[in-house]
């Protein structure tokens, strides 16, 4: 049985392996290879149709007014997006952190219900809050003598109002890691820093903030990686409209690639993406190291 | 331990695939008996499925499974169909998608088929309905269901403002809307539907303009822009809605927000059902004409997947349901409308009022250019009349860089 320990790790991950070659990593060729074809609904149905086109796709999708202002829209979103979010949530977690009774679990709870809420049935509450004639809240505006606001349509509250949605959404799973790492925090730095009669501004500038360092970070890199595929808010709610205001890079590729059947077009849009978040991450990565040489 | 455990993983693998392969539909025969794949659109395959059951009784050789499939994941459903070459024998197809999958070569070609049984005879159905199923010349479907755009209106309250019966042409629509309006804040005559990606090509083509003729997009040419001028016309003017985020239901009863709208008739029902408080307050009419009234056709074809390897079967099961008795059979199980001008005759539909004027708006109605890429044509058409709408962009401009993105589509 001795060489059974060196066989023993692949079997473990063997599988997870497999699932990812076949689910992942080979779409991922294939998408790399379609991105170079003009492959249609036509080159589906017959392999023949298909062209080998070179980097034309690239060049087309680089020059498409709308995918730039797509992309725009999208760093517009994690520009705005991701720290509200870190921010809101750490918020979050910290107020409820502070105490342990009843009140405080349940409103654990509450946090946490839009995370796991269907997004559609989501959207559907949300389309009728910002409803421009019977929505509640240009009811409630309207009630306290200020106008309306066009929630969804005007091409930057819109962009706004998706923030609002996707930020109510991940507060609460964002909260639950910070919590986690909240509470990972020995006590004993605490009563070390009260001894030397800290204020809570001290204990929490210089005791949480950086203990939690890896949990803001790995919320940051991920949040970030979901902001820059922003689709499923703006594919419900505004399908992009209005004047492609709210339209996001993903959403982009999933109207030319399912809409139209522009595979190879859309393959080479959602390439583009592909680098631009590999890129942000490292970059990410990079400052996030010479932080902590720091 | 261990090598049962992998093996039990790789049985695992093995018996997802195989699972995976069940999933692709079985085909052909079975026992000496041939099995039909339909896919019907629609929530319910238990209309189809009593057709089906009535053919199997005729032709006993053949068994009929149906399939239903929701018009809202009806398209990707196709895609893959295609993508797998491996689908349904027939196939019931929304007719805006005609030219996509015929480009696509994946409906068989029936010009030469027709032939065989006189129910598919084209002179049986409405000429626009038969238009839809041609592409590049070849019959690629057969017309099944018709459904027409028409003009529904408020007549108390039209009749307030001196109209006694709908408005026959663009100029009294636009009077009657402007004289609706005035009746005071909140108010308008008419919605522009400014999300219906038919609805300024139907204005087009009523103003004279060919939309497309012979390869060549014509939206940059006056016709064009005259119909989008007089609908943005009406938003400017405010007497269209915009951004009301009211649906039909709202903006008809009661004081009648939107006294004025052009839609198919599946709304009829709606009405009738939704908004009682207006009976007998509202009706239908065909729409209002400039050089002609010509409305957008739509509704659905039968077409024969091009992979069936059960051709012959697929066009009998075709036939038996372009027969006009089985045509109303149809509509009473699922209301929606035949494309047979023979199954028009029928009582059902020559003496209920709102059915007459659908009946007689078919007789000018043409489906949209079918041409492989107009449903982006379309779409991106809604952007450019957002433009228009929305800013004060030049509409001349705006059209002609919408008439040489649709010309570089048209060319690829």
């Amino acid at each position: 049985m001795k060489g059974s320990s060196k066989a023993a790790p692949w079997v473990f991950i063997g599988p997870t392996l497999l699932l990812l070659a076949v689910f992942s990593l080979l779409p991922i060729l294939v998408a790399a290879g379609i991105s170079l074809t003009d492959m249609d609904l036509a080159g589906l149905a017959n392999y023949s149709n298909i062209e080998f086109v070179g980097i034309k796709n690239y060049i087309d999708v680089l020059t498409d007014p709308v995918f730039l202002k797509a992309i725009l829209n999208t760093l517009f979103y994690v520009l705005i997006g991701v720290p509200l979010v870190v921010a809101c949530s750490l918020g979050v977690a910290l107020l409820i952190n502070m105490g342990q009774s009843r009140i405080f679990r349940m409103f654990r709870v509450v946090y946490y219900m839009p995370s796991v809420t269907n997004v559609v049935a989501v959207a559907v509450v949300w389309l009728y809050l910002y409803n421009p004639g019977i929505g509640l809240f240009n009811y409630l505006l309207n009630s306290l003598g200020l106008g309306s606001v066009p929630w969804l349509t005007e091409p930057t509250v819109a962009k706004l109002s998706l923030i609002l949605l996707a930020l109510w959404r991940s507060i609460g799973l964002n909260m639950i890691i910070f919590i986690a790492a909240l509470q990972g925090i020995s006590k004993t730095y605490y009563e070390a820093a009260q001894l030397d009669g800290a204020t809570t501004w001290q204990q929490m500038r210089y005791i949480t903030v950086p203990m939690m360092r890896f949990a803001i970070f790995f919320v940051t890199i991920t949040t970030m990686i979901g902001w820059l595929q922003f689709f499923e808010e703006p594919f419900i709610m505004t399908q992009g409209g209005p004047l492609d205001g709210t339209l996001s890079a993903s959403l982009f590729i999933y109207q030319n690639g399912f809409q139209f059947s522009s595979f190879g077009f859309a393959a080479a849009g959602s390439f583009v993406l592909f680098f631009l978040i590999i890129i942000i991450t490292l970059l990410q990565l990079k400052l996030q190291r010479k932080q902590a040489e720091e | 331990m261990r090598i049962k455990s992998g093996s039990a993983i790789l049985i695992g693998v093995l018996m997802a695939g195989s699972l995976l392969a069940g999933c692709s539909s079985g085909e052909g025969e079975s026992g000496g008996k041939t099995t039909l794949n339909v896919w019907a659109m629609g929530d319910s395959s238990k209309p189809m499925e009593e057709m089906a059951i009535a053919f199997s009784k005729e032709n006993p050789d053949i068994a009929v499974k149906v399939q239903a499939i929701p018009w809202g994941s009806a398209h990707d459903k196709l895609v893959t169909a295609v993508a797998s070459k491996k689908g349904p024998d027939v196939l019931q197809m929304g007719s805006t998608w005609m030219a996509e999958f015929g480009n696509a070569g994946a409906l068989a070609d029936l010009t030469d088929e027709l032939g065989k049984y006189p129910e598919l005879a084209p002179e049986n159905f409405f000429e626009g309905t038969v238009n839809s199923n041609r592409y590049e010349g070849r019959a690629i479907g057969v017309p099944w269901l018709a459904e027409t755009r028409v003009l529904f209106y408020r007549t108390d309250l039209l009749k307030s403002v001196g109209y006694e019966s709908a408005p026959k042409t663009w100029e009294e629509l636009e009077d009657a809307s402007r004289k609706l309006t005035e009746r005071g804040p909140g108010m308008y005559g008419f919605n522009v539907d400014v999300k219906e990606p038919t609805f300024s090509f139907m204005f087009a083509r009523q103003n004279g303009s060919g939309l497309i003729q012979d390869g060549q997009a014509q939206f940059e040419q006056a016709p064009f822009r005259e119909a989008v001028d007089y609908l943005d016309g009406f938003i400017q003017k405010g007497y269209s809605p915009v951004d009301l985020g009211l649906d039909m239901t709202q903006t008809f009863g009661g004081k009648g927000i939107v006294p004025m709208f052009i839609s198919g008739p599946w709304v009829i029902k709606q009405v009738r059902d939704q908004v009682p408080d207006v009976e007998g307050k509202w009706a239908t009419a065909v729409l209002p004409a400039k050089e002609n009234n010509i409305s957008s056709l739509g509704g659905s074809n039968l077409s024969v997947f091009e992979f069936s390897k059960n051709k012959d079967e697929a066009l009998k099961f075709i036939a038996f349901l372009s027969r006009t008795d089985n045509q109303l059979k149809w509509m009473d199980a699922t209301g929606e409308l035949p494309a047979s001008k023979k199954a028009w005759e029928d009582p059902k539909l020559s003496d209920d009022p709102n059915m007459k004027v659908v009946g007689e708006q078919l007789q000018q109605a043409e489906p949209m250019p079918i041409v492989g890429p107009w449903d982006r044509i379309s779409q991106n058409y809604l952007k450019t009349f957002e433009q228009i709408f929305r800013t004060d962009g030049d509409h001349e401009k705006l059209l002609q860089e919408f008439n040489s993105m649709a010309q570089r589509l048209l060319d690829r």
